[in-house]
């Protein structure tokens, strides 16, 4: 038989048992629908995280830390008590200059320099005070800004500021606050209020990086700390992170041998791209969980698909007899009904994320326009062609396998009984 | 004449518990080209069984069956397949038609099923229905057809592969005189100008005796075998 026959009298078959048929491709459209929201919105999630955090253009740099010895949560293992251990809060072990020495040391490292975070108390404008939390600037990190540029180094006293500080402080838009004076509080290690005054470069967009902190230049990053930990042995000169800068020009090899140094060196070494996999890996484990329920109600469809199938092949034993007694093979058979459950699943798949494309539209939209109306760029549930397509083609090969059986019973009818059952 | 199918000692046996049943016993016979055949019994004498197996419905339990002097079982199922495809036709006592599709696709479907393109399907379908007097009845749906219409319609159906060998079971069985009487002309009307050997399984003795010879079964044998006397002058 030709393809387009065997498509041609599957399809009619279909629509015979209109009722019935149109059932089961409603749960299959539950699931479709289901598994390509949540789809849908892992990957809005997903491609916000990755464009905010794809492109900080911090390429070469790693985030070292003290190997952790912290515990395991299933784990029963105690360990044992290590003098040399300088630890932090939540037994975080801390890096001190001799760590930094030594890290400057290894094969591959062009620079070394804490990660200094100051704890600041207000930033005001003169009037209002504000509650503030800083980041030290790195190098290469490519923040997008509202207005205004980046922190750079050889202007210490240069800070840029999350957009919406900008009205707080006074200021009627993000380019009026460029150039501006703010005051920045924080207390010396004696607990004493001090002040220091400082320059706004730069505005932040409103993203998942710009929104939270302002950030500072290494100098003045310094320059606070070091007056917050001076004769503070606890603290003087311990850093919870590093940051190391490396050759550029490093290829993936070269950047796992590095780490590689680092691990022996009894340090642990991430790349920002670690981190931002670490949050996508966050991100997929709550969407494989959502996507479960999508997968469970297609299950349950397929289930619908076999009794669909089997009352079909009941109904037609005598046609089937008929066309097998005419010439019509096996595999004939086998692909008329096959294809009719691919059918059912492909109706239900198109029509399930087409709804869930336009539910999903909609949604973004009022997304957009409320609560997330500060993040651009930020689509809330987003259909990317190819995990789409997946969905629509996982479906029907789920179909075809729920169609199997039936199928098979089918192809096997012999034509002499198939002709006696009416 | 040339011989088309040929059986040598075939049976058929069906295991039931115990003790087996025998379908068909010893069967002997050929099957000219052109001829018409009828094969007479009660129910349950075989006679059906007999057909299948000719028919490569059925497969013998022992015995050789050859088609144009090939063994069949030589042939391979899809050799077979084409078989039963191109060179027989069946017309059956229950017409087996879709009722919801039109005359003209019930006509076409083992053209379909050789998978002949869509505008020859529609020409020869056409020619076919013309010759069974249905030709205005294309585009109707097979259900609305009334019996003597119905059993027309599959002999348009068994005809239209041009075949060698045209199976009939029982092909007057649910008409009213009238309309068998229409069918059976039209079966031999057609058998005769297209030069088809006929095989009609039946309880009729009239219906047999239009044809060239009968054979007599009676639990699993042939016991009036080929009878010349029977032979129409």
């Amino acid at each position: 038989m030709k393809l387009i026959d065997i498509i041609r009298i599957s399809q009619k078959n279909l629509f015979r048992a209109k009722l019935r048929t149109a059932l089961t491709i409603g749960a299959v459209f539950i699931g479709a629908l289901t598994l390509s929201l949540t789809n849908g919105l892992g990957n809005g999630v997903k491609a916000y995280v990755n464009d905010q955090l794809g492109n900080l253009g911090v390429e070469n740099t790693l985030i070292i830390r003290v190997k952790q010895t912290q515990q395991n949560p299933v784990s029963t293992d105690v360990t044992e008590y290590n003098p040399e251990r300088q630890v932090g809060t939540f037994n975080i072990a801390l890096l001190d200059t001799s760590d930094l020495e030594r890290m400057a040391k290894i094969e591959g490292v062009k620079e070394v320099f804490p990660d200094r975070l100051p704890m600041l108390d207000y930033m005001t404008a003169g009037d209002e005070k504000y509650e503030v939390a800083a980041y030290q600037h790195v190098e290469g990190l490519n923040i997008t800004m509202a207005a205004g540029e980046l922190v750079r180094n050889d202007f210490p006293n240069g800070i840029t500021i999350p957009q919406k500080y900008v009205e707080p402080l006074g200021y009627a838009s993000a380019a009026d606050i460029i150039g501006g004076t703010l005051t920045l509080g924080y207390k010396d290690s004696a607990q004493t209020q001090q002040e220091v005054e400082v320059t706004v470069v730069g505005v932040q967009e409103q993203s998942l990086l710009g929104n939270t902190n302002i950030v500072i230049s290494q100098g003045l990053a310094k320059l606070i700390l070091d007056d917050q930990t001076e004769g503070v042995p606890a603290l003087e000169g311990k850093y919870m992170n590093a940051v190391v800068k490396y050759d550029p020009n490093y290829s993936e090899d070269e950047v796992a041998k590095l780490k590689e140094r680092f691990e022996t060196g009894g340090y642990g070494a991430q790349t920002v791209q670690d981190q931002i996999g670490m949050i996508s890996q966050v991100i997929d484990a709550i969407l494989i969980v959502l996507n479960v329920f999508g997968v469970i109600t297609l299950v349950a469809a397929a289930f619908g698909i076999v009794n669909t199938q089997l009352m079909s092949v009941n109904e037609r034993t005598s046609e089937i007899g008929l066309m097998k007694a005419l010439g019509a093979s096996r595999r004939n058979v086998f692909a008329i009904f096959s294809i009719e459950a691919a059918s059912i699943g492909f109706w239900g798949a198109v029509s399930g994320v087409l709804v869930s494309i336009v539910i999903g539209t909609i949604v973004s939209d009022l997304a957009s326009k409320n609560f997330l109306k500060d993040f651009v760029g930020f689509k809330l549930i987003a259909f990317p062609v190819v995990p789409t397509l997946v969905v629509v083609v996982g479906i029907i090969a789920l179909s075809f396998l729920a169609g199997a059986l039936p199928s098979l019973k089918a192809s096997r009818l012999d034509p002499i009984k198939a002709l006696r059952y009416e | 004449m040339k011989t088309l199918i040929e059986a040598k000692n075939i049976s058929k046996i069906y295991p039931s518990g115990g003790e087996d049943t025998v379908a068909l016993k010893d069967i002997n016979l050929e099957l000219k080209q052109g001829e018409s055949v009828a094969i007479i019994g009660k129910s349950g004498s075989g006679k059906s069984t007999l057909m299948h197996i000719l028919a490569t419905l059925d497969r013998p339990t022992d015995g050789e069956l050859l088609f144009a002097g090939r063994h069949a079982h030589n042939l391979s199922v899809a050799q077979i397949d084409h078989i039963r495809n191109k060179r027989f036709g069946f017309v059956f006592q229950q017409f087996f038609l879709n009722a919801r599709s039109t005359c003209l696709e019930n006509v076409i479907l083992p053209l379909t099923i050789m998978g002949i393109s869509a505008a020859e399907r529609t020409r020869r379908g056409l020619t076919m229905l013309e010759q069974v007097g249905l030709l205005d009845k294309a585009k109707q749906r097979a259900g609305e057809l009334s019996g003597g219409q119905k059993q027309r319609l599959c002999i348009a159906r068994a005809l239209i592969t041009k075949p060698l060998v045209i199976f009939a079971d029982e092909p007057t069985g649910n008409l009213d005189t009238e309309n068998g009487d229409i069918v059976t002309n039209l079966l031999f009307k057609l058998q005769k100008e297209h030069g088809i050997t006929l095989v009609i399984v039946t309880h009729d003795h009239d219906l047999a005796k239009l044809c060239d010879r009968s054979l007599v079964m009676r639990d699993g044998r042939i016991v009036a075998p080929d009878s010349e006397q029977q032979r129409r002058v």
